[in-house]
């Protein structure tokens, strides 16, 4: 189907569901998905996001029981896992990675987890083969842009996708965000940023239409779609339907 | 706009233990580097000084009073106490001299809008008079289980032209709102300044606030060498986040004192009943800063429990927090009816009706007493009007509300 990154909470709906999602994620002949590990403090997501966190570890999901999920699913595309710092703290890095290991885990987005700030902890993951994304928000200045593309580098053509792109936030707030992003804006950032980085984008935040998934697309970036994904998955659509690939 | 410093200057980290730092989404980095860097402007302007301290004498009502409590010492074993009155302060706590600190600075900034949590509601009050003051817009988080038990200070904020938004997540307390006025400032930190509360957050935050609530110490140095000749032998102060204790005991940092922060002992030693954050936490980030957190072994927060709105947040600021594991700050832990029975005690031998949370610290002083201490200067952090309806209850069951 058409580039389209696809966002799903581990644990939402339910954490025995999360194989059969991968499954057709794959049958979809999607290249990567983001898999987001449920946290307690989700200050960067919306609504939609934060019920399916809380449903989730409610049920009692787990950070290593959503990691030992994805040791079963073998046949997964690429998954970008997404987790807010503290959980990846408390499992150490040694756990962590061994915990990677035997998934389809091929990289890191820690939302609260500027470069830099626990530099040996993305040192150790990145020489393990766990890069992490870089985030581009719409208050990111070009220069700084520029820096943190550096600081988390594009490894180039010859590995997945997933350990390529970088992250560009369609708009100030948190995901989920009731109504399109300002396409246009959208479109200028990213002819400034083509300037500055050939890597793979994705653009995320508040997209949910099929229009605005085209649009992103002939702007030649990949559509992140998460907190519509989410609740479509939670009103028992497949994750087709959700994607509007039907 | 000038161009946002690609870096922090300031330290970011405190102690051997280096918590703090600054743990926050892209979207929020430009925004903090921009903080810091009007915040050092400011520092390094002798006008910003001026008229924060004209704000802090014309409207807050500083300096504010260091009142002997002879009463209560003898009540306690002790041989003096000293009160610093920040219940004395314009709207009733130590809050009003960082709102108006950040307001002063967001106006600086060219920011047309705040947003603030509160927990106890003194931080709210403290934020939309400051707001109303500055001719800033103000909308306030708070948790829906906050609003129900510190009604008064909602009234307050509404009176005072904020908008309060209520935060049903979680427990409806002071994480829950933090979590939703982060979230709020993802949004509008195009035009709004965040005015957090207390010294926790990303950096800058801990240090801002820390720098503006410095001025109770500051303040009390002086009156206690004036009123008693020599420095007292410990400074006690209650601690959520750790703004006013900090705010006491800084200035003391290098003298040879005992130096006392006093935690919600909440109803149990179990996770989940109290929020004593040094013996139950374990080091993990919340909230932008690495420091000691209340939470479970997968790494969730965990849910905290006191009878006090302002104390209940599950992590110790990270100075206050860096602080105690070097060892310059003890940090204690009171219980609910500890609390109460010590606000009943202040009310009862020196007139004056304690906030819950400084009640905290007020049931450390016979402890004190038992370990040789004599003299003693207590940061009184607030007043208890907004608590009254917990007193009433705890008075009818004769215990803990
Ligand atoms: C009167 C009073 N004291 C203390 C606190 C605790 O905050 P901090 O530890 O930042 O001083 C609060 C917070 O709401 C308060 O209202």
């Amino acid at each position: 189907m058409k580039p389209v990154l696809p966002f799903i909470m581990a644990g939402s709906p339910s954490l025995e569901r999360l194989p059969a999602l991968l499954a057709e994620a794959a049958a979809l002949d999607l290249e990567a998905i983001e898999v987001g590990l449920p946290h307690s403090d989700p200050i960067a997501d919306g609504p939609v996001l934060q019920a399916a966190a809380q449903r989730a570890i409610a049920r009692g999901v787990t950070p290593v029981q959503v990691l030992e999920c994805l040791a079963r699913c073998p046949s997964s595309p690429s998954v970008i896992l997404f987790s807010y710092f503290n959980p990846l703290l408390q499992l150490g890095t040694g756990r962590l990675i061994a915990l990677l290991r035997p998934t389809p885990v091929r990289s890191l987005l820690i939302v609260d987890l500027p470069h830099g700030e626990e530099a040996e902890f993305e040192r150790e993951l990145r020489a393990a083969g766990y890069p992490l994304v870089p985030l581009l928000a719409p208050t990111t200045s070009l220069d700084r842009a520029m820096r943190l593309l550096q600081e988390r580098p594009d490894p180039g053509p010859s590995v997945p996708f997933a350990q390529r792109f970088a992250y560009v936030v369609a708009r100030l707030g948190v995901t989920g965000a009731a109504g399109a992003p300002d396409l246009g804006l959208v479109r200028d950032r990213l002819a400034a940023l083509r300037k500055i980085t050939g890597r793979p984008l994705t653009v995320g935040f508040g997209l949910a239409d099929a229009v605005s998934l085209e649009s992103v697309r002939a702007m030649g970036a990949v559509p992140v779609v998460g907190s519509a994904v989410v609740a479509a998955l939670y009103e028992g659509k497949s994750l087709r339907a959700a994607l509007h690939a039907e | 706009m000038t161009v946002p410093p690609a870096e922090f200057v300031l330290p970011t980290r405190f102690g051997r233990a280096a918590f703090g730092g600054c743990y926050a989404p892209e979207t929020l980095m430009t925004p903090l580097l921009e903080l810091e860097a009007a915040f050092r402007a400011a520092q390094a302007d002798p006008d910003f000084g001026v008229a924060l301290a004209r704000e802090l004498r014309e409207f807050a009502g500083r300096a504010t009073p260091l009142t002997p409590a002879p009463q209560l010492a003898r009540a306690t074993g002790l041989q003096a106490l000293y009160l610093k009155r920040e219940d004395l302060a314009h709207t009733g706590a130590h809050k009003i001299n960082n709102a108006l600190g950040q307001a002063l600075l967001a106006r600086r900034m060219g920011k047309t809008e705040i947003i603030a949590e509160t927990g106890a509601g003194q931080h709210g009050v403290a934020t939309a008079a400051a707001c109303a003051r500055l001719g800033l817009v103000c909308t306030v988080y708070m948790g829906a289980t906050d609003m129900a038990r510190q009604a008064p200070n909602v009234a307050r904020m509404k009176l005072l032209g904020a908008n309060v938004i209520p935060v049903t997540a979680g427990q409806g307390t002071l994480r829950a709102a933090v979590n939703e006025a982060m979230r709020a400032w993802a949004a509008r930190c195009d035009r709004a300044h965040y005015i957090l509360g207390s010294a926790l957050g990303p950096h800058p935050f801990p240090t801002i606030v820390r720098s503006f609530q410095r001025v109770i110490g500051d303040e009390a140095r002086r009156q206690v060498l004036a009123a008693h000749g020599t420095l007292p032998e410990a400074i006690v102060a209650c601690a959520g986040g750790g703004s006013n204790a900090l705010g006491l005991l800084v200035p003391f940092a290098e003298d040879n004192l005992r130096r006392m922060a006093v935690e919600a002992g909440g109803h149990g030693r179990e996770l989940g009943e109290h929020a004593a954050r040094l013996d139950g936490g374990r080091t993990g980030v919340l909230h932008g800063c690495k420091t000691l957190l209340l939470q479970d072994s997968h790494g969730y927060t965990a849910g905290t429990a006191s009878i006090s709105a302002g104390l209940d947040y599950p992590a110790l600021g990270p100075e206050l927090a860096a602080l105690a594991v070097d060892g310059r700050v003890e940090v204690w832990r009171a219980s609910d009816e500890e609390a109460f029975a010590a606000a009943q005690q202040l009310c009862a031998l020196e007139g004056i009706l304690p906030a819950l949370e400084s009640s905290h610290a007020l049931a450390a002083l016979p402890r004190l007493a038992r370990e040789g201490v004599r003299v003693v200067l207590l940061g009184l952090s607030g007043r208890g009007d907004k608590d009254i309806a917990s007193y009433e209850r705890a008075l009818k069951s004769g215990g803990a509300a």
